[in-house]
Formats: C-alpha cells, structure tokens, sequence
C-alpha cells in the first residue's frame, strides 16, 4: 500500500465522518418539506404546510422572542464577564489566580441538567423561578467562559509590554484600556458576542427548568417532541439552523477579519 | 512592573469595597429589569393553562379566543404528578385554569389549588347522564373540576404484526413474535393499571400487598419484551416506525391519529378489561382572571368546544357532552363514526356499559411513590 | 476560594484591577457557587405531598444509596460515558490526523466551519433527525431493504444512545484533536519518516505522544458530554435502561422530588471532578525518561 492509497482511504474516511455529523442536519431539512405528518419512509411528497403552521403557531413566535431576549441579554452580559476575566489572566499575576481563573472556567463543564436543578431550586429561593431573569443568570455563567477563551487567545497576540509603556508616559490604565486593549480585542468581541449568543440560543435545560410558563423556543421544541408528533419539529429546526448559522458566520468573519489585521500583534512600543 | 497584584486586598482594607458591590449588583440588576415590562404585558391579555400537550392549539381555543380577545397559552406536562410538581413549583397565580386528570383532582382541591365551581354556570344538564356527577369531581357535594374529555385504554398495536384475535388478551404481550417489540409510554399509572387488569383484580388500583406483589412480578417479566419507554411524541412515532409492535397502557388516544394518516395501527381493550382516563378542567384558587377562567371552561364544556376537544389535533378523544356529540354528527358526520361516537352504531358509551372499563385512580393501598418506584425499577432491569 | 491576606497595596491599579477581576467572580459565584450550594443543602429536605419543606435529614441520601437501581444507573452511565470517550476518541483521530498532514489548507478551513456549524446548531432537533433515520421504517432500513436485507431496529438500544453521544461531541473532539495535531512539528514527523519509520510507527511513536493533551482533553470532553447527557438516552435509547440524566428529570417530574434528584446530582458533580482530576493529571504529567 503506498502513499497515496493511504491519502484517499484518509481522505475517504474524513468524508464519511463529516457525512456522519450532517446527516442529521440534512435529514431535518429534508422532512421538514415532507407532507405526512408522520415521518417515516416513503416520501410523501413536497409541502411548505409545516412551515406555514410554525409562521402561524403563537407559541414558535413567542418562543423565538424570549430566546432573543434571553441570547442577546446573555451575549452582553457574557462577553464583558469574558472580556473582564481574560483581561485579568493577561495582565495581572496573583494570589488564587489559578483558583479564580478554574472557578471562571469551570461551568461548561457541570452538565446542564445539574445546573438546571441547582437553579430550579436557587431560582425559587431568590422569588426570581419562571422568569427569563433567571434564564438568563443561568445562560451567562455558561456562556462566559467561551468568551474568556476567545478573548485570551486574542490578547496572547498583544505585546505585554504596550501597556505598562502607556502607563509610563502619563496615560490612565482607563484610558489605555479604551484606546489600546479594546480596539485590539473588537474581533474577539465581536465573535464572542456571536458565539455566546448561539451558546444560549441552544440551551434547553437549564431554560426547561427555570422558565416556567415563559418557555424559550428550545423549550417549546422539547415540549414539542416530548409532546406531539408533527414535522413542525423539522421546520423550526431548520430554521433555527439558519439563525445559529448565520451567528456563526458572522462570528467567522470577526476571526478573519482580525487575522488579516494582524500587524498590531507583537508590535512596537506604545 | 506592576504585574503582581494582590486581588483580595481590598476586602481587609475596606477600600471600595462598597463601589465593588454596587457596580456587581448593578450588572445583575441591568439584566433583570428589562424584563419586567414584558412580564406585566404577557398577564394582561393571556389566559394560562396547565395542560396535556396540544389543548392551547388553535383549532380548539381559536373562536373563545377571538370572542374574548385574549390569548390561551398553555404550559404542557405528561404525566399527573408532573402536573402535581409543576403547580406546586410555580409562583401562585402562575395559571388560570388545571386541565387535570380527574383522579388528581382531589389532590389540587387538598392542596389548596382549585375553587370550588358553581355547577349552575355549566352546561351540565347537557352531558350524558353517567358524566353528570362524576365521582372524583364532586367532593363532599361540592363541584371542583369539569369533565372534558375521556377515552378507554388497553392495547394500541400494529395490525400489520398483530390480529385483533391476538390481542383479546394482555397474554399477547409475553409473544415470542413481537419480542422486543412491546413499547411502553412511560408513566406508572395507565400502564401498570392494564397490567392489573391483566392480573384479575377487579379493582385495578386498590390492591393489597400480595396483589401489589404479584403485579410487580407481572410487570418486571415484561422486561425482555420491551423496546423501549416513550413520552408521549413518541408512543406515536415508535408505533409509526415500527419500533414498537403493541403498547399497553394507551388507547384510541394513539390509534385513531395514526389510523387516519394510513398507519396501520387498532387499539383495543382486551378481555381482561381496560382503563378509563378522564381529563378536566378547575379553575386555579390563585388566579386573577377567574371570570375569564370560567368563560372558558364554559366554552370547553358547550357543544362547540366539546365538538373541537373530541377533534384536537394532538390527540382525538370521546366528549361527554351529548349536545357536542348531536353537533359532531351533524357538521362532521364521518369523524364522529371515526370517533365511534354516532347513536345509530355500538359508540363509545356501549363500551363504557359493559362494564370493562374501570376508572383510572391513584393507587390506593400504596403510595404513589410505592407505584412510582416499581416502575423506575422497572426500566432499570 | 483562596483568600490570603494582603501583601502589597497599590492603590492606583487596585480600583481600575478589581472592577475587571470581580464580574467573573461575582457572577459565578452568585449564580454558580451559590446554586450548587444550595442543591447539596437541598438534598436534607424533605417532600411531603409535592411540597418541599426545609429540614435536616440523611433519608434522601439513604433512600437513593439503597436502590438497586441507582447504582446500576450509575454503572451504566459511567460505562457509556467511558466508551463514548474512547470511542469517539478514536473515531475523531484519523480525520483529525488526515485534515491536519494531508488536507490543503482550503480543505482545513472548510472543515473547521462544517466542525463549528454542528456544535451550535439544535442539538435537540439533530436527535430527532436520527430517530427518522435509525427507525425500523426510517432511512437506514429502507436502503438496507432495497439491498434485500432485512430491517434491524436500533431505536431503544445503547447502539442508538451512543450515536447520540457521538452526534453530540465528536464535533468539538474533533476540533481540539485538529489544534493539536497542528502544534505537533511536522518536521519531527518527516524526520521519523527518514529515519525509515513506518508510516503506522511514525503515528504511534511520534504523532500521538506530541498531541497527547489534546487527546486526553478532547476524550475528556467526551466523557463529560455523554455522562450528563439527557436527550440522548432519552429519545434514541428509549430510557432503557435510565442514565443518571434521566433519573434526575424522573424524580422532579413524577414527585417533585427535588431533593432526591439533588442527591443524584451531587452524585454525578463529586464523579465529574473526580474524573477531571484524574484526567487532568494524565494530560499534563511530564514525560518520563525515555520520551
């Protein structure tokens, strides 16, 4: 077996990989143009029925609003706790640092059932359950560790010896904060705000728990396939599809457009 | 440089200690408010209903709707102790009305949840005699809950795997040839109540130990049968699919769906009896729209609701409203023969003399948590 | 939290240092610390008819620790999560290792959006596309059928759990894999080639150990992902047998009983700590001797 068998059989294998990971996708989008209420093979045949069923389900409409509400408050929120932390890790050393930077970073990794009943009885303890308050709470402690991340990465480009150069000849750390830090970092704002936003826009559990009669569109979609059958599942889906898509990409060409401004990184003296 | 800091210095010193908690407090404070107004605006014109899934759907709520201008937003629950759970974690004043099923009623009415109902509000006099009084919605002569909607459960199967000759009996569920194919909505109650019909008790749900003991065994020797347990999506999806074969523990609640988009699926209640689920309507101690409560209850409970209940798009049902049923033959003459609901033909009322069919109820010898238990364990085996 | 006492005072850069240090702190604590607080408090309570009612009682921990089907439960979460990590692990690896040596960097670039994509899109409504394509009469059966073989049912088994869990995390696996791999010196690979290594031991000796952090966190990730998964086992794996996930959702539905679905939670937190320890410490422990 030579080199380049080797090559296509790997090259091979990557396609079914990625075969695996949008078969689902496809799938959805597939049925959600199905006629039968049902889905199961044979086709049925072509209709945009569900679609118009989710346009006119009050409940789809109302789920999306509260999912804006909820992912844009959260993207805020959550990118400036990000930006904070990844700020402090890059500029200070301390005490605890590693204590504090593990306490930042440790959310994602409880899984969000448990967080989801940790809050469902917190929630009620504060008077905040069933609102998209306490939705929200929830969805920053989540989200503000991918914006760390995202942030520091950026800041790992910029000299650290710019700022305490600034300090030196007479600027404020608030004012080299806001001329020098920010601008650097707008890229790495910019696709965390989008990646934090599609982080909640996606989360179901911990809003199933805590939202009470305020459901988020992914509630709404469990309650639908936990509920009834009906290919209004695959319609929304696929329309939740393009609206995370879209943020993705928008938080794409943030990363590209920051690589092509790259000059900045490492550079000169303040 | 200035990099080594101590972040914690300020605690001892005191030093802006009060601006540190202030600019906190006030980041949690930017994201709440927002949403305050949005909160006032969804009580004003809602009315909120716990239901079962599918009962806020426009084809049923929309002409009540449009009349009161207001909409019927409803939070769905499977399962009657999930409904329990949900009233009980919710801030009073959550809902507006309970669409429960009638042996939780009592629980609500202890509980505190519900009002009591002026029966001279309601169109009683209109429902089939047997659903006038209706046991668990009458206590100590007093009216707390409306009978809505009703339906047999036993076994819904594939009629492409099974006969109706095959299943005249719950004995088809231990068949080799559907191994593996014995689904279960996953819920205690409904299922293991066929399942002590099965047994012989002549009331399913008041059984004592040694009763409870055997129905136990009943249910675990199920296991190597089973193929899996389903919320309610996917008791119609599994049997759809194929996946599953028969369900015990559902009905025409399943089937007559099914049956109606060309899946080849009958329920049926076998020999050894079946089960009678009943859903109800309460109005909530704790609302403030207990006028609009009503009105819709009333509009539930007229031969127009009735007619668009019995026809809900999640699942069919019978209606205990004649007045609903002359009103389904007139203006949808081939649903109500789908539905088994003319009185010309054996109906749904027939079945319901013949004396299979026992009320579903709480256990009542156990704890439900007793019942509960057995079916976690169960679906661990 | 570490607190120590202070040993320096800097007045000018503590103000403008804890306004940036505090959000995160603040936050998490309020909102994470405190909610997890809260559930190992809660786990004392006690319900009596669907309502809670504070207390300080050991029946909770007692009444799970003595069912038979907590622990099986917790084996078989445990077993899933653990070969859902090695599993997709080894799944990810080749693909990982094809796009980082042998893709073109177009090819890459693709990869990487196609990889972002799935991770953000609903994770809810991808099960069920699954449960349309595994079904006895879904896509996967119809072809097999054309092919003459006769229909398999994988809804309601582990199999289907697992392509669950593979659905849910082999995207980001495969990502962190890729960012590994691509720190690992391709001159060192090409030197192993050189020096007659074959193209299998060259993956092995030099390839594998270089990218072992992203390995191990990559399966970490894994492993986290599957063992507090709740749609998964739910909807492709038919709740037989209930996960962990499952039995924490079951004890809050069908009783309100928050405080024992606490129990259970606290259980997978300790296990999940445990675990990232564990495997923390196999990421980053300095290589011995020979390499």
């Amino acid at each position: 077996m030579n080199a380049a068998t080797v090559r296509w059989i790997l090259m091979g294998y990557v396609l079914l990989v990625f075969l695996f990971i949008l078969a689902p996708i496809l799938t959805l989008v597939a049925f959600s143009f199905n006629v039968d209420r049902f889905p199961a093979l044979p086709w049925g045949g072509f209709s945009l029925a569900w679609y118009e069923a989710v346009f006119a389900d009050e409940t789809v409409s109302t789920g999306f609003r509260n999912t804006m509400i909820v992912a844009v408050t959260t993207a805020v929120v959550a990118t400036f706790i990000g930006f904070a932390t990844a700020y402090v890790d890059y500029r200070y050393q301390f005490t605890g640092k590693r204590a504090y930077l593990a306490l930042a970073s440790l959310p994602p990794t409880v899984p969000v059932v448990i967080l989801g009943i940790a809050n469902l009885s917190f929630m009620a303890a504060i008077g905040l359950s069933g609102t998209l308050t306490a939705v929200i709470l929830g969805h920053v402690v989540i989200a503000a560790p991918y914006a760390m991340a995202l942030i520091r990465i950026r800041l790992a480009d910029l000299d650290p010896a710019i700022e305490p150069a600034a300090w030196n000849l007479g600027a404020t750390p608030w004012a080299t904060m806001g001329q020098v830090i920010v601008p650097f970092c707008k890229p790495a704002i910019l696709s965390s705000l989008a990646i934090t936003a599609a982080v909640s826009f996606d989360e179901f559990m911990i809003a199933w728990f805590v939202s009470g009669i305020h459901e988020t569109l992914p509630v709404r979609i469990l309650a639908m396939l936990q509920g009834q059958v009906s290919p209004r599942i695959n319609a929304v889906g696929s329309l939740v599809f393009l609206v995370t898509v879209a943020l993705v990409v928008v938080a794409q060409i943030a990363v590209f457009s920051w690589r092509r401004k790259r000059p900045l990184a490492g550079g000169g003296d303040g | 440089m200035t990099d080594k800091i101590d972040m914690f210095a300020f605690l001892s010193r005191g030093i802006g200690r009060r601006q540190f908690l202030q600019g906190a407090g006030a980041l949690g404070v930017a994201a709440a408010t927002g949403l305050q107004s949005e909160r006032a605006y969804a009580q004003e014109k809602t009315l909120n209903l716990l239901s079962w899934p599918g009962h806020a759907d426009p084809a049923v709520v929309k002409p009540f709707e449009d009349k009161y201008g207001v909409k019927v937003v409803a939070k769905e629950y499977v399962g009657g102790e999930n409904m329990l759970a949900l009233v009980n974690q919710s801030p009073p004043g959550t809902y507006d009305v309970v669409l429960s099923d009638a042996e939780y009623v009592v629980m609500l009415r202890d509980g505190g949840f519900i009002e009591e109902m002026n029966p001279a509000d309601y169109a009683l006099d209109t429902f089939f005699p047997e659903f006038q009084k209706f046991p668990g919605h009458w206590l100590d002569d007093k009216l707390y809950s409306l009978i809505i909607r009703f339906g047999y459960l036993g076994i819904a199967y594939r009629t492409d795997a099974l006969t109706a000759e095959d299943v005249a009996s719950y004995k088809i569920l231990w068949d080799e040839k559907i191994k593996g194919g014995v689904g279960f909505f996953d819920w205690y109650l409904p299922s293991m109540g066929c399942l002590s019909c099965y047994n012989g008790n002549k009331s399913p749900f008041d059984i004592d130990a040694a009763a409870f003991e055997k129905l136990k065994e009943t249910v675990f020797s199920l296991k190597p049968q089973t193929s899996a347990f389903y919320s309610m999506a996917d008791t119609f999806a599994s049997l759809t699919n194929g996946s599953a074969k028969a369900i015990p523990g559902v009905g025409d609640w399943i089937t007559l769906l099914l049956a109606k988009d060309g899946v080849p699926v009958d329920a049926t209640v076998p020999a050894e009896g079946g089960i009678q689920w009943t859903e109800s309507m309460s109005i909530m101690a704790a609302s403030e729209k207990k006028d609009l409560a009503k009105a819709f209850i009333q509009y539930m409970t007229s031969a127009e609701g009735q007619m668009a209940s019995a026809l809900m798009p999640a699942y069919n049902a019978s209606i205990p409203s004649k007045a609903g049923w002359e009103k389904l033959n007139a203006d949808a003459p081939a649903e109500a023969k789908r539905l088994r609901m003319t009185f010309t033909e054996r109906n749904v009322m027939d079945e319901y003399k013949d004396g299979k069919i026992h009320i579903r109820k709480t256990p009542v010898q156990q704890d439900i948590d007793t019942w509960n238990e057995v079916w976690t364990e169960f679906k661990s085996l | 939290m570490d607190v120590t006492p202070p040993k320096r005072s800097r007045p000018r850069i503590d103000r403008f240092a804890v306004f940036w240090a505090s959000p995160s702190l603040v936050w998490q604590v309020a909102f994470f610390v405190a909610p997890l607080v809260v559930l190992v408090w809660m786990t004392f309570w006690r319900v009596k008819n669907f309502k809670l009612e504070q207390d300080f009682i050991p029946d909770n921990w007692i009444r799970i620790f003595s069912s038979g089907f907590f622990y099986d439960a917790f084996l078989y979460t445990f077993w899933m999560a653990l070969v859902a990590a090695v599993l997709i692990t080894l799944i990810a690896f080749p693909a990982a290792y094809a796009l980082a040596f042998i893709a073109s960097p177009r090819t890459r670039t693709l990869a990487i959006v196609a990889l972002i994509t799935p991770f953000f899109t609903s994770y809810l409504v991808r099960i069920y596309s699954w449960q349309i394509i595994l079904a006895e009469k879904g896509i996967i059966n119809g072809v097999l059928g054309l092919a003459g073989i006769s229909p398999v049912n994988i809804i309601g088994t582990s199999t289907a759990t697992m392509v669950g869990y593979v659905t849910l995390a082999l995207p980001l696996v495969l990502l962190i894999q890729l960012f590994s791999l691509s720190m690992v010196d391709k001159r060192l690979v090409e030197a192993a080639y050189n020096l007659g290594c074959g193209p299998l031991k060259t993956v092995f000796k030099v390839v594998v150990p270089s990218a072992r952090v992203g390995l191990v966190i990559g399966g970490t990730f894994a492993f986290l992902f599957a063992f507090g998964d709740y749609v998964s086992p739910l909807f492709l794996g038919g709740s037989k047998p209930p996960t962990l996930s499952i039995l924490i959702t079951d004890q809050v539905k069908s009783g309100n009983n928050w405080p024992r679905a606490a129990v259970v939670a606290v259980v997978m937190v300790i296990t999940l700590m445990a675990t990232l320890t564990v495997m923390s410490a196999v990421a980053y422990r300095r290589r011995g001797g020979a390499r």
